[in-house]
């Protein structure tokens, strides 16, 4: 048994709870124990860092240093913007001691940074600490027949010298774990373009308009779905996406996933557990196409690396 | 209202290479990051103008385009850039040194995009975390635009998209405390 310390941010209460209580089953059958900071806060998000210096690095420090109270080595993180926030602070802090000293002042009370927790996404996580052959052993559903284009973001890879997982351009660590499902990762090229973020709800015109052509790019890819790891990317492209069909007058209807909810789907748990009701978009139809196609015979077996895999399909 | 060199102690472009870590002077202008930006349309001055403009010392211009507000920081320039220069970080350093001179573009979109941060800044003052639909709420009331995404009301409150209600930190009083000390931090520069 593994054991992990775990920070949700504030959507898994809400917006991203699908996420939050898929994770959980996930990480159950491959024997990860989560490990809740106590009494965590908000990272600050995007709106600390644009209007001020020291809340930016204040926030995310407290939940630092909270973790580091913990025994475990590694901290995952559900939400992608708490992942970055986290992990640019923990940089300039290992970095910079002498700014570690003058934001450490705001948290005096919860205690010295220190430094020793790494911070992972939990992408990251399923990646490199678990595997993609111990995703594969657990498998009891492939979701063969199912094309997904799988869609990062912008801040699971970037910046790079900050992340240092991945490729900030053309990552495929979710291509991988998708096929290692038995899906079929599309041939994507807006991966790592930017659904708008923070702007969902200040600027909605720029939301529709790059959410938009994320959405067109994936139905152009041949995917029934897209994959996510982020919540604010799934909720700007599933709850903006009625919008954003009226106003191009095109009927898009893909379901965006959260990685976790494949995963418990092919790990073999009953559909009513995996929140699929909480989704704008229907995912029925989506779903619809596993095991329709001619299932791939058991010694065939796929390639992992999903660029591979597309074009062998054809 | 063009000001060349300093202003005060500094001049601009040192004001900004010590605030952002990054070397302006080190862009070459091949416009890579305009046409990386997902949102250079929007802009007033696309990066590329904003990184020479810097280079030039043109501080109020600067401060008064919206390019700077309208910067997601998704780094997508950054990643692409020849010179590896931390657009984004200048971008955030320009936005910084406006607020701290009061220089604020007064369009609609950016006094809305500035709003939201500070609703939700104030959300996480008082609750610790941040509080969805309280924030939907003030933002549309403080933005005078009360109808501003009903029509998705009902299917995300429904399905439980929306929560109702937040759960606010047992230590309340810690965020509230760093809040104060951070603002004590960001006057003593």
């Amino acid at each position: 048994m593994k054991k992990l310390t775990y920070f949700p941010g504030c959507s898994a209460h809400g917006t991203s709870e699908e996420f939050d209580s898929t994770l959980k089953l996930v990480l159950k059958t491959l024997d990860v124990e989560l490990e809740d900071i106590p009494d965590w806060n908000c990272c600050g998000a995007t709106s600390a860092h644009v209007m001020t210096e020291n809340l930016a690095l204040a926030l995310p420090m407290r939940n630092l240093v909270l973790a580091e109270k913990l025994e475990n080595t590694t901290m995952g993180i559900a939400c992608a913007s708490c992942y970055q926030r986290m992990k640019v602070t923990k940089v300039h802090m290992d970095e910079n001691p002498e700014l570690a000293k003058r934001i450490n002042t705001t948290v005096v009370e919860e205690g010295t940074y220190k430094g020793t927790v790494d911070v992972k996404s939990m992408l990251q996580y399923a990646y490199e600490d678990i595997g993609l052959e111990i995703i594969k052993s657990k498998v009891t559903k492939p979701l063969t027949g199912l094309k997904v284009a799988c869609y990062y973001g912008c801040l699971l890879t970037r910046p790079k010298n900050i992340t240092k997982f991945d490729s900030p351009e053309y990552p495929v660590s979710m291509d991988q774990i998708c096929e290692a499902l038995g899906a079929t990762a599309t041939e994507f090229d807006y991966k790592t373009e930017c659904c708008g973020a923070s702007f969902s709800i200040s600027n909605t015109e720029v939301v529709e308009n790059l959410s938009g052509q994320i959405l067109a790019m994936a139905k152009e890819s041949g995917a029934h779905a897209i994959v996510v790891a982020c919540p604010l990317c799934q909720s700007n492209l599933d709850m903006r996406q009625p919008d954003i069909e009226k106003k191009q007058g095109v009927k898009y209807d893909i379901p965006i996933f959260y990685f976790t909810q494949l995963m418990a789907l092919a790990f073999g748990y009953p559909v009513d557990q995996l929140k699929f009701p909480k989704h704008i978009v229907a995912v029925e139809g989506a779903l619809a196409n596993i095991g329709k196609f001619q299932p791939v015979p058991e010694k065939v077996k796929k390639p992992i690396k999903a660029v591979e895999a597309e074009s062998e399909d054809k | 209202m063009i000001t060349l060199g300093s202003q005060g102690k500094n001049t601009f472009l040192e004001d900004v290479n010590l605030k952002s870590g990054a070397n302006v002077l080190e862009c070459y202008q091949c416009g890579k990051c305009v046409g990386t930006c997902p949102v250079s349309q929007y802009m007033d001055f696309p990066p590329r103008e904003i990184m020479q403009m810097v280079k030039l010392g043109l501080r109020n211009e600067c401060y008064m385009a919206n390019s700077h507000w309208f910067c997601l920081t998704c780094s997508a320039c950054s990643g692409r850039c020849p010179r590896e220069i931390d657009i984004p970080a200048v971008m955030e350093a320009v936005r910084h040194l406006a607020i701290d001179e009061n220089y604020i573009n007064d369009s609609k979109k950016v006094k809305e995009i500035r709003k939201f941060h500070e609703i939700f800044l104030d959300m996480i003052k008082r609750y610790g975390r941040n509080y969805e639909l309280r924030m939907m709420a003030e933002f549309n009331i403080r933005t005078r635009n009360l109808f501003k995404d009903m029509h998705l009301a009902p299917k995300a409150l429904l399905k439980g998209k929306i929560p109702l209600g937040v759960k606010p930190l047992k230590s309340a009083k810690a965020i509230k405390r760093m809040f104060a000390i951070a603002e004590k931090l960001e006057k003593n520069k």
